[in-house]
């Protein structure tokens, strides 16, 4: 699937970026980004992402995971705190640490009049590779992101699905070693979602090193190594899957329906073990509910809040 | 080598969109400064209109050309750019904001060519007799396109709004242009708005054409005041354009 030249300009990324004595190809330490207006978006976030991980930042709506993201990828200036990137301090020296990255930002826009090819091999210039190669790469991304039969449409006759995968194409060329994507599957339909999975999956086997965004559940629980919970500005939780659910004092779900109204919301409770959860239903005489093992949604609703919040609201009205 | 490469890439990116939507140029850059010459011959009062005076409303129309290309227009192309979101393209590649900016004034100075040349082949069909010095008119055309760009270049990096950019870019454009002495005398307008008018870089530039038209290279005083200028505007435009935000 990636040609020569793709893999060429891979190893001189890689062999350009300075070589690091620990594992730690990005290092982030009291992250805080403090607004004009007073509103601290992130308040002394530290993080360090290994070579070669996966790397998921999750978090309620405004909890500060784009600040957190743009302040990675140069493009905000942190109020204080630092970010190094492969050794380079990506605040003191921005273009450097940007050679090493690709990046989707959450709300890129694409040119309407430019084709897809034109796109992919325009913007491989822009990451130094020569014309031929930026050709090939073009090509390849195209190929690797399903866009291969739109090659040489113009970009305002696709769909949004479309664009948005062409952004992470544009992010994708020249293999950098470190990719940062804020987002990338929001307003994808699921065969695009798959399509993008594969290719996290593809550029993590071939060594890069993945960091991205993400409101749904089930792409961080497939893809990360790691997954990072920001809320209020905090980096509230950062560790495995197995660590995160090794949080949850009580991790096994029970979801129930009232069988005389099942219009109702289904209620969930928690238990320590399976025994504990299997007796509830047993003394509720419930009919109608579902034990499970505690899901990344529950230790994130646990961590945030968010559900408990919604629940008193809805307990009020 | 990789800088030439960025600023040629920019400058590809904004040709295309000119290659595909060429309309709002031709509009602002050839029609519009057309009618314009023949409006200002139309509405001159003589019967018998005289040279001196077309080679005057021709040099109005060029540089009226050359605002709507380099505010309007380019200026409605950066505000794009900026405001939905292409920008921040720009800003994640290995990229310095000074290419960016070089690449788009390539792009607007290949349109000024085009323009200028275009409205010189159209006065020669109208009959305008013209002797032009060609390296007196590309100089003075070259310095107010840098002038104009520089402003366009700071409004869009600085306009909290698309409709706050685009309605000072519009009005810019096309009031630097009415503002200055190029349709009529300069005796013909207020004292107040007369003693502003004759220090604006339309001005400058309508002078510097008129004397390039008549085959003349005397026209170190524009060229000194557009140089001035140039490095006032783009010297800001450099400075306001910023990848990062604060």
């Amino acid at each position: 699937m990636t040609t020569s030249a793709n893999k060429s300009i891979r190893a001189q990324s890689q062999t350009s970026a300075p070589d690091v004595a620990e594992e730690n190809v990005v290092r982030v330490r009291g992250l805080v980004k403090r607004y004009r207006d007073g509103t601290a978006a992130n308040r002394g976030i530290d993080l360090n992402v290994r070579r070669g991980e996966v790397v998921s930042i999750l978090g309620p709506n405004g909890a500060g995971k784009t600040t957190f993201l743009r302040q990675l990828t140069t493009e905000l200036k942190p109020t204080s705190g630092s970010v190094e990137i492969f050794g380079v301090n990506a605040v003191a020296e921005p273009e450097s640490a940007k050679r090493m990255m690709g990046i989707t930002p959450q709300e890129g826009g694409v040119f309407e009049t430019l084709t897809v090819l034109e796109h992919f091999e325009l913007f491989a210039r822009f990451k130094g590779l020569r014309r031929r190669e930026a050709r090939l790469a073009a090509f390849d991304v195209a190929d690797e992101l399903g866009l291969g039969a739109e090659i040489n449409k113009r970009v305002g006759h696709l769909s949004g699905g479309q664009r948005r995968r062409i952004l992470i194409g544009l992010a994708l060329l020249g293999r950098p070693p470190l990719l940062i994507l804020d987002e990338p599957t929001t307003g994808l339909d699921p065969a695009s979602r798959q399509t993008v999975w594969k290719v996290i999956r593809h550029v993590v086997a071939e060594g890069s090193t993945v960091i991205f965004s993400t409101h749904y559940m089930e792409e961080a629980e497939r893809l990360s190594d790691r997954i990072g919970i920001i809320e209020s500005g905090r980096l509230a939780a950062f560790d495995t899957l197995d660590k995160l659910f090794a949080r949850l004092e009580r991790s096994y779900r029970v979801e129930f329906s009232d069988p005389f109204d099942p219009l109702v919301e289904k209620s969930v409770r928690y238990f320590a073990t399976f025994a504990e959860a299997q007796e509830h239903t047993a003394s509720e005489q419930l009919s109608e509910y579902s034990i499970a093992r505690a899901s990344l949604e529950d230790i994130y609703f646990a961590l945030t809040g968010e559900r408990f919040v919604k629940a008193e609201e809805g307990e009020g009205a | 080598m990789k800088r030439i490469t960025d600023i040629l890439c920019v400058f590809r990116i904004h040709l295309a969109r000119l290659r595909r939507e060429a309309g709002p140029f031709v509009l602002a850059a050839l029609i519009f400064p057309t009618a314009m010459y023949l409006f200002a011959v139309a509405v001159s009062g003589a019967e018998e209109i005289s040279d001196e005076k077309r080679l005057r409303f021709l040099a109005g129309s060029i540089v009226f050309s050359l605002s709507m290309t380099s505010i309007s227009w380019l200026g409605y192309l950066l505000l794009e750019n900026r405001f939905t979101g292409r920008l921040k393209l720009f800003a994640t590649l290995p990229l310095a904001p000074s290419s960016y900016i070089f690449g788009v004034i390539i792009f607007a100075l290949a349109q000024a060519a085009l323009g200028t040349t275009t409205l010189l082949i159209v006065a020669r069909a109208l009959g305008v007799r013209a002797n032009v010095s060609i390296a007196s008119l590309s100089l003075v055309v070259l310095l107010t396109m840098l002038c104009l760009c520089g402003l366009s270049v700071s409004i869009a990096a600085r306009a909290r709004s698309f409709s706050e950019g685009s309605l000072l870019t519009d009005s810019l454009g096309a009031g630097l242009v009415f503002l200055a002495p190029v349709y009529y005398s300069a005796q013909a307008m207020p004292a107040a708005l007369s003693s502003v008018s004759k220090w604006l870089p339309t001005s400058f530039a309508a002078s510097g054409v008129q004397t390039a038209l008549t085959g003349n290279f005397q026209a170190g005083t524009e060229l000194l005041a557009l140089a001035l200028m140039t490095l006032m505007t783009l010297s800001l435009g450099f400075r306001l354009m910023r990848w990062r935000e604060e």
